[in-house]
């Protein structure tokens, strides 16, 4: 156990909000366009990067 | 999805556009959100809490830049944070009313106020609303005459509200802030429906003290809020406790008497420091909001019986429509009788408004994207035209 997973684990949250706060702009029908669907492309991308980090320092 | 063990997640605002009259100014922003995940414990902004231990002076997290910031932001002297507008209008009103003092309101002034001019013992008295339910400077000078009168002095403090809660009307602050000072009564501006999403410039305006609320207009956690006074009163409103313990002979430092020692301690406080930022951009972006709400405004006046309560043109986002020669011609022969308008809003994925309402009802449309503000305009005449309303406009 780090400080590192907890980094992590703040980072991932804040990652998941940016990706809410999308969902509210686009809300109710949710079509995103070209900029936000790429937006959220490296909001995912972020985010399995900070899943890993979290799944090495807790769990391997 | 559950929270805890009952509490349903509240999803509301992904799922669809909120129209709620009281929701939509305070829907946090991305940084007040992620502020909320590392500030929830209780006395979170207190980590850092040193001599002379008061919240204001906290410079980890800089509650104490913020507080000046805060000031600035309304062009007043001193600031505090306080527990929604409610507690401003309490700690002005602690201050300076007496029992059986009169205090000037108005025939649209929310119902807190009438509590905390009750709260010390004060006369509440109203200034009469215009038929076009306008609070002007003509009828403010009418009554402060009428009160000397009868009360043999001027009134103690008059509050004036920038927009009302029931129309969201303008009224005219400046002009009756100039008739209380002509009479020497200072003026609480409250601003819960201005500050946080329009400029605000309290000694532009003539006010003693500024009122906000930032749970309705400045996307934060409830309940907070923010108190904004001048130099001079800051002296009064913000005084601090001379009480001495009679048997350990404690004293307690600088702590203010009206703001019960420390406010807002966590996540109400994080949360509206982290929209800050955000909000004070927007303020510059009110036009663009209003627009937005009058184009919704107007495709509902395209549906033919429409009434509008509120003054035209529109000034604020916050609207009162009356609809009773439109939807709730429907409601009376529909299956689900007057529930039928908030289902089919349902169904199209807008929410907020009271549910059964077909006759009179209010909705904000402050904070849609101009994507979310065209499909609210073009639901709203869908399901009129679904339900064979005319719409002619």
């Amino acid at each position: 156990m780090s400080k590192r997973a907890v980094d992590s684990i703040f980072q991932a949250m804040f990652l998941l909000t940016d990706l809410r706060v999308i969902l509210r702009d686009t809300a109710p029908v949710h079509e995103l366009d070209e900029d936000q669907r790429a937006i959220v492309a490296r909001t995912i991308a972020a985010l399995e990067e900070q899943v890993n980090v979290i799944r090495k320092e807790m769990v391997e | 999805m559950k929270c805890g063990l009952s509490i349903d997640v509240r999803d509301i605002d992904e799922i669809a556009i909120n129209i709620d009259p009281i929701q939509v100014g305070g829907r946090l922003t991305a940084d007040a959100m992620k502020a909320v995940i590392a500030y929830g414990d209780g006395y979170s902004v207190c980590d850092n809490c040193r001599k002379p231990n008061r919240l204001d002076m906290i410079k980890s997290p800089p509650i104490d830049a913020f507080h000046r910031d805060l000031a600035t932001f309304l062009n007043m002297d001193e600031a505090r944070v306080v527990p929604g507008a409610r507690r401003g209008f309490q700690a002005v009103a602690g201050t300076y009313i007496e029992k059986g003092d009169p205090v000037l309101l108005t025939a649209l002034s929310h119902y807190t106020e009438f509590l905390s001019v009750e709260a010390y013992g004060g006369i509440p008295l109203e200034i009469q609303k215009s038929p076009e339910n306008i609070i002007t400077a003509d009828a403010a000078g009418e009554k402060i005459d009428s009160v000397q009168r009868e009360y043999g002095q001027p009134p103690k403090l008059l509050y004036i509200d920038h927009f009302d809660y029931q129309f969201g009307n303008e009224h005219e602050v400046k002009g009756i802030i100039k008739v209380a000072k002509q009479n020497d009564i200072p003026v609480l501006y409250n601003g819960a429906y201005t500050v946080g999403i329009m400029p605000v410039d309290g000694r532009e305006l003539g006010a003693d003290f500024v009122v906000g609320s930032a749970h309705k207009s400045m996307a934060s956690p409830a309940p907070s809020g923010v108190l904004a006074v001048t130099k001079e009163r800051a002296e009064e409103v913000f005084r601090t406790t001379k009480a001495q313990a009679d048997l350990t002979k404690r004293t307690f430092g600088i702590k203010e008497v009206e703001m019960m020692g420390c406010t807002l301690m966590g996540v109400t406080l994080v949360g509206m420091m982290a929209s800050f930022p955000h909000v004070r951009e927007r303020v510059k972006h009110w036009e663009h909001h209003l627009s937005n709400g009058r184009m919704i405004v107007d495709a509902l006046l395209a549906i033919d019986g429409t009434v509008l309560k509120s003054e035209n043109p529109r000034k604020h986002t916050l609207t009162r429509i009356d609809t009773t020669g439109s939807f709730d011609t429907v409601a009376r022969t529909h299956k689900k009788r007057g529930f039928f308008l908030t289902s089919a809003l349902r169904e199209k994925g807008i929410a907020g408004t009271i549910p059964g309402a077909t006759k009179v009802w209010k909705f904000n449309t402050y904070g849609m994207t101009d994507a979310q503000a065209h499909y609210t305009a073009k639901a709203f005449q869908d399901i009129a035209l679904l339900n064979g309303l005319h719409v002619s406009r």
